[in-house]
């Protein structure tokens, strides 16, 4: 059997401030295989984010942070390797991409510059003409037309959509084995979100790269995974392969999360009950047909 | 023959950026029904918050009229003029004062616009937060202290604290998850049966106005490409835009799905 991409086991997350500590997450616990493609769903504060966050090691930077379980990833434990040979694994075999593309792009350099900067991380010795050229590459994969043009653009000169592809050709350009998507083109309009995440899903397919894909938006995790994980205040509620779930929801919690989104179909608004004795019941699994 | 409560005439906005002129709307006519709930449609850019805002007094038109009852709205606007048409915002944290205490922000809505006697406003105030769904004891809290869902229901207060009867709402659920938003759509449309009022609902969400608006005008590039019964638009979109933003949207039953492909289907 092939070593996961990711596996996270345990996942235990309390802040701590002069008074009290608050328990974020409960107990995480996901795996990725190579190639696969996982969501993560759940409310604002469900701990989604900050997830995320935690297998960067971004969260660990935090002095107040107090963090427990095992991160493993490519079969190696993250906790135990040097905070310098963390941070080369980011930009380089891990990369993500955030909500708004036009605020996480650097607004005084152009992007030809930022690319370069991407692809260094990789490629310490690479020169800015040749970076530019797989920029180039990259980005006409992303079905920009004029990539030369947008090499030269400064961020606020370009559309959020257009924005949204650089940020998905560079999070891409280092062929990482791990892509870790956060909300990705919520802040976009539907049209341009339903192109980026066509685009996104075609690169990650033609690399083979794992993806961790978190939202709150469950028609778009619906469409780009093939397993999901709901968590619910820090707490993986329901897990299995994403048209299980979408079929035969079996938490109250995950199907309460499914009766309230508004349908095309014109069925109303749904009555939701509030009733966190039942959202918070142990975590249904619905077992893969054909589990190893 | 539906009781117009606004009628919106030609209605166009340019705006001048140094030697650049951008025509944000160009000739939006619609007449809004009293009790009805019209929805203005569109990515951004498409002009829907600019046609708000000159709804709202907030920019002036650059042609065209709109009349509250049968009535010019002028393009400056007093007091009396501001208390008929009210608004919810998107970002309920930056509508509401940071340092005014939730019942002080009610408070505000009420003596500003001289409703009831001073007396009186305390209990209105409680009774507005009863509307919304709010606990009396949320008077004292403040904005921070509250979560997205409240804070979006002390806005929602506070745009019926004037008893206006049309209300403006631009955006009002797109920053919320999907529970506390059908429970905020719930509560308005409870309040549009109980106090009957009009509302306009700005939306780029075409699965949420499907299931709140009686009517659909969809906008691009300021201008109007099609105005609707809602059934209408979902079943037989007009224009191959609308069809391209309903094919757009993400879907999660099979019913919806199937309705999509063919949207897709026409599209191509």
């Amino acid at each position: 059997m092939n070593t996961d991409t990711l596996n996270v086991r345990n996942l235990r997350l309390g802040f701590r401030d002069h008074v009290s500590e608050t328990q974020i997450l409960h107990g995480i616990s996901l795996r990725i295989a190579p190639e696969e493609r996982v969501g993560l769903v759940g409310e604002s504060g469900s701990g989604k984010s900050v997830t995320a966050r935690a297998i960067l090691g971004l969260v660990q930077m935090l002095r107040s942070a107090r963090l427990s379980g095992d991160i493993e990833f490519e079969g190696r434990k993250l906790a135990e390797l040097s905070p310098g040979r963390w941070q080369e694994l980011l930009g380089t075999r891990m990369s993500m991409i955030f909500q708004d593309p036009t605020s996480s792009l650097n607004p005084v350099f152009r992007i030809g510059r930022q690319f370069h900067e991407v692809l260094r991380r990789a490629h310490p010795d690479i020169g800015f003409a040749d970076s530019c050229s797989r920029a180039n590459s990259m980005l006409s994969r992303v079905s920009i037309t004029d990539p030369d043009r947008i090499l030269h653009s400064f961020p606020f000169q370009l559309s959020g959509g257009m924005n949204q592809r650089v940020m998905i050709a560079m999070a891409l350009a280092n062929e990482p084995a791990l892509l870790i998507a956060d909300e990705p083109g919520t802040a976009l309009d539907v049209t341009v979100q339903d192109q980026s995440l066509k685009l996104m899903h075609k690169l990650v397919g033609e690399r083979r790269t794992s993806v961790l894909f978190i939202s709150h938006n469950l028609g778009v995790v619906r469409e780009f995974t093939e397993r999901i994980y709901v968590i619910y205040r820090g707490r993986i509620v329901e897990e299995g392969p994403t048209s299980d779930i979408f079929r035969e929801p079996r938490h109250a919690y995950t199907r309460a999360l499914m009766a309230a989104v508004p349908r095309i179909t014109r069925q109303g608004i749904p009555e939701i009950e509030d009733d966190h004795g039942e959202f918070l019941a142990p975590c249904e699994v619905h077992s893969p047909a054909g589990a190893a | 023959m539906p009781d117009t409560i606004l009628g919106i005439h030609d209605l166009s906005k340019v705006f001048s950026l140094g030697r650049q002129r951008v025509h944000a709307v160009r000739g939006f006519s619609a007449d809004i029904h009293r009790g009805e709930c019209l929805a203005i449609v569109g990515e951004s850019g498409s002009g829907k918050s600019t046609i708000a805002n000159m709804i709202l007094g907030v920019h002036r038109p650059s042609g065209g009229r709109i009349l509250f009852d049968g009535v010019e709205m002028p393009g400056r606007r007093s007091l009396r003029h501001r208390r008929m048409i009210q608004l919810v915002q998107q970002n309920p944290l930056s509508s509401l004062n940071p340092r005014r205490s939730v019942g002080a922000s009610l408070r505000l809505a009420l003596d500003v616009h001289r409703i009831g006697d001073r007396a009186g406003r305390a209990g209105r105030v409680a009774e507005l937060l009863d509307e919304v769904g709010l606990p009396r004891q949320y008077s004292s809290r403040f904005p921070a202290a509250l979560s997205g869902g409240e804070r979006q229901r002390v806005a929602i207060a506070r745009a019926l604290a004037c008893q206006s009867e049309l209300v403006v709402l631009d955006e009002p659920t797109s920053a919320l998850d999907v529970i506390v938003q059908a429970r905020i759509l719930r509560l308005l449309n409870d309040l549009r049966a109980s106090r009957g009022l009009t509302y306009v609902f700005i939306s780029h969400d075409l699965a949420v106005v499907c299931n709140i608006a009686d009517r659909v005008a969809v906008l691009r590039n300021g201008r109007l490409l099609e105005l609707q019964d809602t059934g209408n638009v979902f079943a037989r979109p007009g224009h191959p835009y609308t069809r391209s933003l309903i094919a757009a949207s993400p879907v999660i039953t099979p019913d919806e799905i199937a309705l999509r492909e063919t949207m897709r289907e026409g599209e191509a």
